[in-house]
């Protein structure tokens, strides 16, 4: 599921890997081990849905930047669209025991 | 990128995770210690604290957790043919015109199951493996027949990826008039033969556990 997540922070724009993984693990229940993280943005980059460049820093070492690629923004569009009737599925049963 | 700007225990850790994932395929083992290193960087201003310096470890997660994450979605390394081919050949090739013992070191070294530890200790626990034992208590049998005293000084081969350590053991027969073999001699040749023993066991035990650990 974080996958996702990393692709939706993705859709405005490229981030580096602190910043992401800061923005990630800020939301509470979302992420147990940052450092964990790294790996899924490494598979991320070889399974072709993000791509990296390097850029200067204004402080320290230069930063690795992640961007969407185009299949990766297909794969976003897809997933969102998944995501609301099934979040809309689950809704529907979890009101309806609440009414009984 | 500068080490010495990081907190040292920070430092420490990544240490930790070089050696956590030793295992892990060169390139990816280079990037995930490379994101790790600006991660704390980035996370741990010049003169943090000690208590800082704890709590962006802490949620960066255990080093073997992260490596355990990089690991998966990779062809899994686990002891193939070619590991329980190498072991056999260590201990005994050396029988087979001593090229079996070549064979075998460079079978461990292309080996992506074991450490550099454990194929350093392949290589050179003992060079050779059984067949320098039997060789040399063969020639000490030979020459203590001789006579007076004699000493072999045998230059036993080195792996080819090893550093150029020629070792030589210089095994010294003394033989007084009746011809008994020093106790020294001994104990050496025993343990040219239990040593090559204990380390096809290690060899096996360390391919197995990498099998479990996936």
């Amino acid at each position: 599921m974080i996958e996702y997540c990393v692709l939706a922070l993705l859709r405005d724009g490229e981030r580096y890997g602190f910043e992401l993984v800061r923005t990630l693990s800020e939301v509470p229940g979302m992420v147990t081990s940052e450092g964990t993280l790294y790996p899924l943005l490494s598979r991320l980059r070889r399974a072709g849905v993000v791509e990296t460049s390097w850029r200067e820093s204004p402080s320290g070492p230069p930063r690795r930047y992640y961007r969407l690629t185009s299949s990766g923004r297909a794969v976003l569009e897809a997933f969102s669209g998944e995501w609301a009737s099934f979040r809309d599925a689950v809704d529907h049963f979890l009101n309806q025991e609440k009414a009984a | 990128m500068n080490d010495s700007a990081l907190h040292p225990l920070a430092q420490d850790y990544l240490k930790r995770l070089k050696k956590a994932a030793a295992n892990l395929p060169r390139a990816r083992r280079k990037e995930l210690l490379g994101e790790i290193e600006s991660h704390l960087s980035e996370a741990l201003p010049a003169g943090a604290s000690e208590a800082e310096a704890l709590n962006v470890l802490e949620r960066l997660g255990e080093p073997t957790d992260i490596v355990a994450e990089a690991g998966t979605g990779q062809a899994p390394a686990r002891a193939g043919l070619l590991e329980w081919i190498a072991i056999p050949l260590l201990l005994a090739g050396g029988f087979i015109f001593i090229v079996g013992w070549f064979v075998g070191v460079v079978l461990l070294w292309t080996s992506r199951i074991w450490t550099v530890r454990d194929k350093l200790i392949g290589t050179l626990v003992v060079p050779g493996g059984l067949a320098t034992g039997v060789f040399l208590m063969t020639f000490a049998a030979t020459s203590s027949s001789g006579g007076s005293g004699s000493c072999i000084s045998v230059s036993t081969p080195v792996g080819p990826n090893s550093p150029k350590v020629g070792k030589s053991v210089n095994h010294c027969v003394e033989t007084s008039s009746g011809g008994g073999v020093n106790y020294l001699g001994l104990v050496l040749l025993i343990l040219l033969v239990v040593l090559p023993v204990l380390t096809a066991i290690y060899l096996g035990r360390r391919a197995t556990r990498a099998e479990v650990a996936e």
